[in-house]
């Protein structure tokens, strides 16, 4: 069993939020967007003593929409959690051990748990209460008095651990640590190995204090600290050069590691942030591997959230680390903030986290699109002959739709509402279900991407527009064409997407508008450029949606269109500074090919000349300047 | 070390018992008679599946009749393995349907805090709510009420509201009855319970039969969750909860031990119940393993027992009794004699007979002697005539409820203060008042009271009795209670007040008997603090050192006495003139009924057995028992 939704409402930065979560979810975003509080919403309902006084949230956890607004009059934080089976049968002892609490989908069999902690602000006790309550499938509370017990085997079936952006190795290797501390405690020495330890601890001491006379020498003048607060009978006073008892000296463990062979073995704390930081997501595993299923349960599955696992290690060691984490066990949460980790991030396992007006919000590439719904006549039947395009779950009333709503499921959907006496809001939601769910990208557009863009894919998801070009000539001016124009796009979080390099545009459009990220395209006045925009067209983009982000160039491809645009002198000198030797005699019409076959260098040196001189954006092409002065303010 | 005492335990086991209590072959069905420690076995068996799985966590789940035996197999549970307890969820079939609808309810639409409405007095006011929202549309009125046992019976066959109609005309061929006008009825009650957030006792059963059968994912959730099963007292199940355990244990469920009272001992399955008893053998393919009776009671009584049982479920028209085997009554000392009958010429003799008898006894052999008769009112005329032997008697009458109105009516009121807002027991509380006296209010007019001025039920009620005054209220009676209402007295003091002006008022039997039982409760325990709620009067207290128990052949069942006393073994007493006259319609059920209870209670007579009839019952001439024949008495 592990948690498969979350829901957050007005918690931090939160107005009303659901995630779905998988075996392992990435949230990326900017600083401050919200990402922590989503963890912390997790750790928050997974491991405060609910029922008791004092636990719970705050006022400073009370989503506040402004300056003015009152914690006190806020409906509250709520924090819903959805832990379900990943098949049928799979969490047996959980099911017998949490009793009522435990619920189970008709269809699916699979059981599931939902739990829902609040706190809001009580008149009555003047304070912050905390309440919480397990959810049948209609989200009614569960009958039960043994809530409580049933929350704490709640917890053991899922212990959640949580590892901050600003772990400290000195700290989580400490005797009292979460991992370390339990581990060293979890060692179990045999008596006689104790004694024999014990003996040569006492041997080792003796040695030490031999060595040089002076020792036992210090030893007797202290000795006259127990002289003076006597007792009736003597004390005594010894120096310890070794530990004392056997814990001591496991107390006293600690790492020590090396590199390289012919390097010296040092501690942990000598060694730099990044293997720090680094062994600490070990010792988790370590803990996980040795001691989980003996503290916790036999079928305990641990949740792990971690935020930001790169913290100070180099990009090559960044990008192998996905796969260490991956392979951690249980369910990982992970924040993160470095373009080469999320390189190998499984595009559907990744949420963008984003503050908006209405707070935060997080956009995903989910597989289904599901909406509430009454149950219609005639909707079973039509539903089963779906081949499982389409899945009703009657209490919730949730229809769920696999991939897009087709346009014939969509028809006889609405022919359904036909009779109903809400219809026109049934149609709106129908509406609403099949304009969402079109934004469905593919597996294999997203297997397509995950050949080609996987560089590109770490940067692409940290920026916040995208500028869609066709090659490297166009990313190559684009990028100097914008800084001449006092829009540098990297400083403004906009990502030039080269897409011929990287697939297809097409695609980049169509995982745009999946993630909300506003975007806009320029491709050339060719063939090629044309069949672009139509492909995007294609892909259920409006007329006007398409008129407002897909520029073509009006005088052919890019080569054609710098020459009409009247920098046909500057592109003669660049070439001829390259060492094409007639470019200074050849025709018009021969120019644009001596360009093609040079391609990245004339571009290169065009992009120096828009940087360097300001005027000549007058004569850059109109498609690029127009796409850059949109790009501020773009939605 | 923990599990000492469940070791003892064990060891203490027959062979028999220990090879049910360590069954471990599927599904089995093990009949079991009276006296042959089937509890033991229950408890034993559940405390070793447990104590052999301390380290999991699931719950055994173990259905009994009534909350009284689930209590008793857990005590005993915790005795042996301490701690564990809380791993046997041991609850009566109702119970067990509240569980699952509150955990599963939302799939049909419930609500998981859904109340419980079990009394009939509830119901029957959810009905009239039913009616009254009607307004007379569908040609329904008030005066439907009275079909409120008829829904009950449909809902207890799991008919529903639609089948109803259909099977109504069916069952009744020429339709003497409007089944359409009932169903209608039925549907309007179902839904005035939905929209009051309620079920009733045959829902619960019902409901979850529908949830097991539209969704058999939920059985199997339970067969998960609880992988034990321990059905006791499986004889006593009806209708709707033997196809509701039916569909439990679909798909093969194999850990489901069932305990069938055998009280056939040597005889050949017959009677409804073992008719029951083969259809499950056969529909869910069982082993079947008997538990030999351990009897208490002389070989004597036992064979006169078991003699009963071979009339069981014979065919009305067949019933000519089997010429007597065995006679019994012939021992050299008659008294001594394990089984014995008495003849006496009228009721009247057979009373002073009896207590005759008894009062001859010491008081040890006193203190172990019960005297049982099927209704109350010759139990009563017995302790009277034993008292005028200076006899202590203990009248041990198991009532859920008053039998004066006036007592019930005291009850409600005191319950209508600690919950004021319950409309059910206001109804109650009004009723009961109107039954012993003149007093008729306007209910309308109390609710609109209570609503427009916002005063409780109870303050608009006494308002408008107080307010009629004159006219056969007692205003001695209700000013207590307006008392306590105002805060102004306890609880146990209006409870005084009203008492002793019932008593000086007069009381007729009924009222004597729950005066003397109310002041018995609550007199001695000192007034003020004591729980003064009808709850509070469950079984009476134990009776004196050396009393005489004297109680109804019902309250016997499962106790233990050295010499029972039966009374009234005539044709028209026992077996009763109601079970005589239905024979042919029920095939004898009802009959085979009370065969059935004269067969327990013989059988729990450790010493001795007195059979007694009177040749005259309220000046009519009556023939001897049919009962007795069977046993093999000599006619007299």
């Amino acid at each position: 069993m592990r948690i498969t939704r979350i829901e957050i409402r007005n918690f931090r930065s939160i107005r009303h939020l659901a995630v779905d979560l998988g075996e392992t979810t990435v949230f990326v975003g900017p600083n401050n967007a919200g990402k922590t509080a989503i963890l912390e919403a997790l750790r928050i309902a997974l491991t405060r003593r609910w029922g008791q006084r004092g636990t719970g949230f705050t006022e400073y956890d009370v989503h506040l929409k402004n300056d003015a607004d009152d914690p006190k009059t806020s409906p509250g934080v709520s924090i819903e959690l959805r832990a379900e089976e990943s098949k049928p049968r799979e969490s047996a002892a959980l099911a017998e051990e949490l009793g009522r609490a435990v619920q189970i989908d008709p269809v699916t069999k699979r059981r599931f748990i939902i739990l829902r902690v609040r706190c809001a602000w009580s008149e009555k006790s003047g304070a912050f209460e905390p309440t919480w309550e397990f959810l049948n499938i209609t989200r009614g509370p569960v009958r039960d008095q043994a809530a409580q017990t049933r929350l704490e085997r709640f917890w053991r079936h899922l212990p959640v651990f949580y590892l901050s952006a600003l772990r400290d190795a000195s700290d989580e290797y400490s005797p009292r640590s979460q991992f370390w501390g339990r581990l060293l405690k979890s060692l179990q020495i045999p008596t006689s190995v104790e004694a024999r330890v014990q003996r040569a601890l006492e041997g080792l001491n003796e040695d030490v204090l031999d060595a040089d006379p002076r020792l036992r020498k210090i030893a007797a003048t202290l000795s006259e600290t127990t002289r003076i607060a006597a007792r009736e009978r003597d004390g005594g006073l010894n120096l310890r050069m070794a530990p004392l008892k056997t814990w001591d000296l496991l107390s006293k463990a600690e790492i020590v590691l090396r590199n390289e062979p012919d390097r010296p073995w040092l501690p942990l704390s000598r060694q730099g942030q990044g293997i720090q930081s680094l062994s600490v997501i070990f010792l988790f595993r370590a803990f996980i591997d040795h001691l989980l299923r003996e503290l916790y349960e036999p079928e305990s599955q641990p949740v792990l959230a971690l935020e930001e696992p790169e913290t100070h290690l180099h990009p090559q060691a960044v990008r192998t680390l996905w796969g260490h984490v991956e392979a951690l066990p249980g369910q990982k949460i992970i924040t993160s903030h470095s373009p080469y980790f999320v390189q190998h991030v499984p595009f559907r396992d990744l949420r963008l986290v984003r503050l908006t007006a209405n707070g935060t919000e997080v956009r995903s590439l989910p597989a289904t699109f599901a909406t509430t719904i009454p149950a219609l006549d005639g909707m079973d039947t039509f539903v089963a002959q779906s081949a499982g395009r389409l899945h009703y779950e009657k209490r919730s009333t949730t229809l769920t739709v696999r991939g897009a709503l087709e346009r014939e499921d969509y028809r006889a959907l609405l022919a359904l509402c036909g009779g109903h006496d809400r219809r026109t809001e049934l149609e709106r939601t129908l509406q609403e279900l099949r304009d969402r769910s079109s934004r469905y990208v593919t597996d294999d557009e997203l297997t397509a991407l995950e050949t080609y863009a996987r560089r590109m894919r770490g940067e692409i998801f940290f920026a916040e527009r995208w500028l869609i070009v066709e090659g490297q000539t166009d990313f190559l001016i684009v990028h100097a064409l914008a800084q001449a124009l006092n829009y540098d796009l990297d400083q403004h979080g906009v990502a030039v997407i080269d897409a011929q390099n990287n697939g297809n545009p097409t695609t980049f459009t169509v995982l745009a508008r999946a993630l909300e990220i506003p975007w806009l395209a320029v491709f050339d006045g060719d063939a090629a450029g044309r069949n672009y925009r139509d492909g995007i067209s294609g892909r259920g983009f409006g007329d006007n949606e398409m008129e407002r982000r897909c520029r073509i160039h009006s005088d052919g491809d890019l080569e054609a269109q710098l020459l009409a645009d009247g920098l046909g002198r500057e592109l003669r000198e660049i070439l001829s500074h390259l060492g094409v030797p007639d470019a200074e005699n050849i025709g018009d019409d021969q120019l644009p090919a001596r360009l093609r076959e040079r391609k990245a260098d004339y571009a290169a040196l065009l992009a120096d000349r828009f940087r360097n001189d300001e005027s000549l954006t007058d004569r850059a092409p109109v498609a690029f300047r127009d796409a850059i002065k949109r790009l501020p303010g773009l939605t | 070390m923990s599990s000492d005492p469940l070791r003892s335990s064990l060891s203490t086991l027959t062979d028999v018992q220990r090879r049910a209590v360590d069954w471990d072959g599927g599904r089995l069905l093990m009949l079991a008679g009276p006296g042959s420690g089937k509890t033991r076995v229950l408890a034993c068996r559940i405390a070793r599946l447990l104590d052999g799985t301390r380290k999991r966590h699931f719950r055994i789940l173990v259905l009994t009749c009534t909350n009284k035996a689930a209590m008793e197999i857990k005590t005993r549970v915790a005795e042996m393995v301490p701690g564990l307890e809380e791993r046997a969820n041991a609850t009566t079939f109702p119970g067990f349907c509240e569980q699952v609808l509150g955990q599963h309810g939302a799939h049909l639409h419930i609500k998981s805090d859904f109340s419980v409405y079990s009394l009939p007095v509830d119901r029957q006011a959810v009905l009239e709510d039913a009616l009254r929202r009607a307004g007379g549309n569908n040609g329904t009125s008030r005066e439907d009420v009275r079909y409120l046992p008829l829904i009950d019976s449909l809902k207890e066959r799991l008919i529903a509201p639609d089948r109803a109609e259909a099977f109504l005309s069916g069952a009744n061929g020429a339709a003497s009855i409007d089944a359409g006008h009932i169903a209608c009825v039925y549907r309007l009650y179902e839904e005035e319970l939905r929209r009051a957030g309620a079920l009733d006792f045959n829902s619960l059963v019902f409901e979850t039969y529908r949830l097991f059968k539209t969704y058999p994912v939920f059985p199997e959730f339970y067969q998960q969750s609880c992988p034990y099963w321990l059905i006791d007292e499986f004889q006593d199940t009806n209708d709707a909860q033997y196809r509701l355990l039916l569909s439990m244990v679909i798909g093969g469920f194999r850990d489901v031990f069932v305990v069938s009272d055998d009280d056939g001992i040597g005889s050949e399955w017959n009677g409804a119940s073992m008719r029951r008893t083969r259809d499950f053998v056969r529909k869910v393919d069982c082993e079947v393993m008997q538990l030999p009776t351990n009897f208490r009671c002389p070989p004597d009584v036992v064979e006169a027992a078991s003699r009963l049982t071979v009339y069981h479920g014979r065919r009305a028209d067949s019933n000519r009794p089997a010429a007597p085997t065995a006679t019994v009554g012939h021992a050299a000392n008659p008294d001594e004699a394990p089984v014995r009958c008495l003849v006496f010429s009228t009721d009247a003799q057979e009373i002073a007979g009896i207590a005759g008898e008894i009062a001859s006894l010491d008081a040890e052999e006193r203190n172990g002697t019960a005297v049982l008769a099927r209704r109350r009112a010759p139990l009563q005329a017995v302790r009277d005539a034993l008292q005028e032997r200076d006899v202590p008697a203990y009248l041990d009458l198991r009532r859920g409820d008053f039998a004066s109105a006036e007592v019930r009516w005291l009850a409600a009121c005191l319950e209508q203060v600690r919950r004021p807002l319950d409309r059910r027991n206001m109804a109650l509380l009004g009723r009961s008042f109107e039954q012993f006296s003149e007093a008729r209010v306007d209910w309308e007019e109390i609710a609109s009271r209570s609503e427009s001025e916002g005063v409780t039920w109870l303050a608009a009620w006494l308002d408008s009795v107080r307010g009629n005054g004159a006219e056969g209220t007692d205003d001695a009676l209700v000013a207590p209670v307006a008392a306590l209402a105002a805060g102004a007295i306890t609880p146990a003091a209006a409870a005084d007040q009203v008492l002793t002006c019932l008593e000086r008022r007069g009381a007729d039997d009924d009222l004597k008997e729950d005066l003397e039982a109310w002041r018995r409760l609550h007199g001695d325990a000192g007034s003020g603090n004591g729980d003064l709620s009808p709850a509070g009067f469950l079984p009476a207290s134990p009776p004196a050192p050396g009393a005489v128990t004297l109680t109804t052949m019902h309250g016997a069942r499962g106790r233990e006495f050295d010499t029972v006393y039966l009374l009234g073994l005539a044709e028209g007493i026992l077996p009763s003139c109601r079970s005589i006259r239905t024979e042919a319609e029920d095939g004898g059920a009802a009959m085979d009924e009370e065969r059935r209870e004269c067969y327990v209670v013989i059988t729990g007579a450790r010493r001795r057995v007195v059979l007694s009839r009177a040749r005259r019952y309220r000046g009519t001439e009556t023939q001897p028992s049919r009962f007795l024949a069977e046993m093999g008495a000599p006619p007299t």
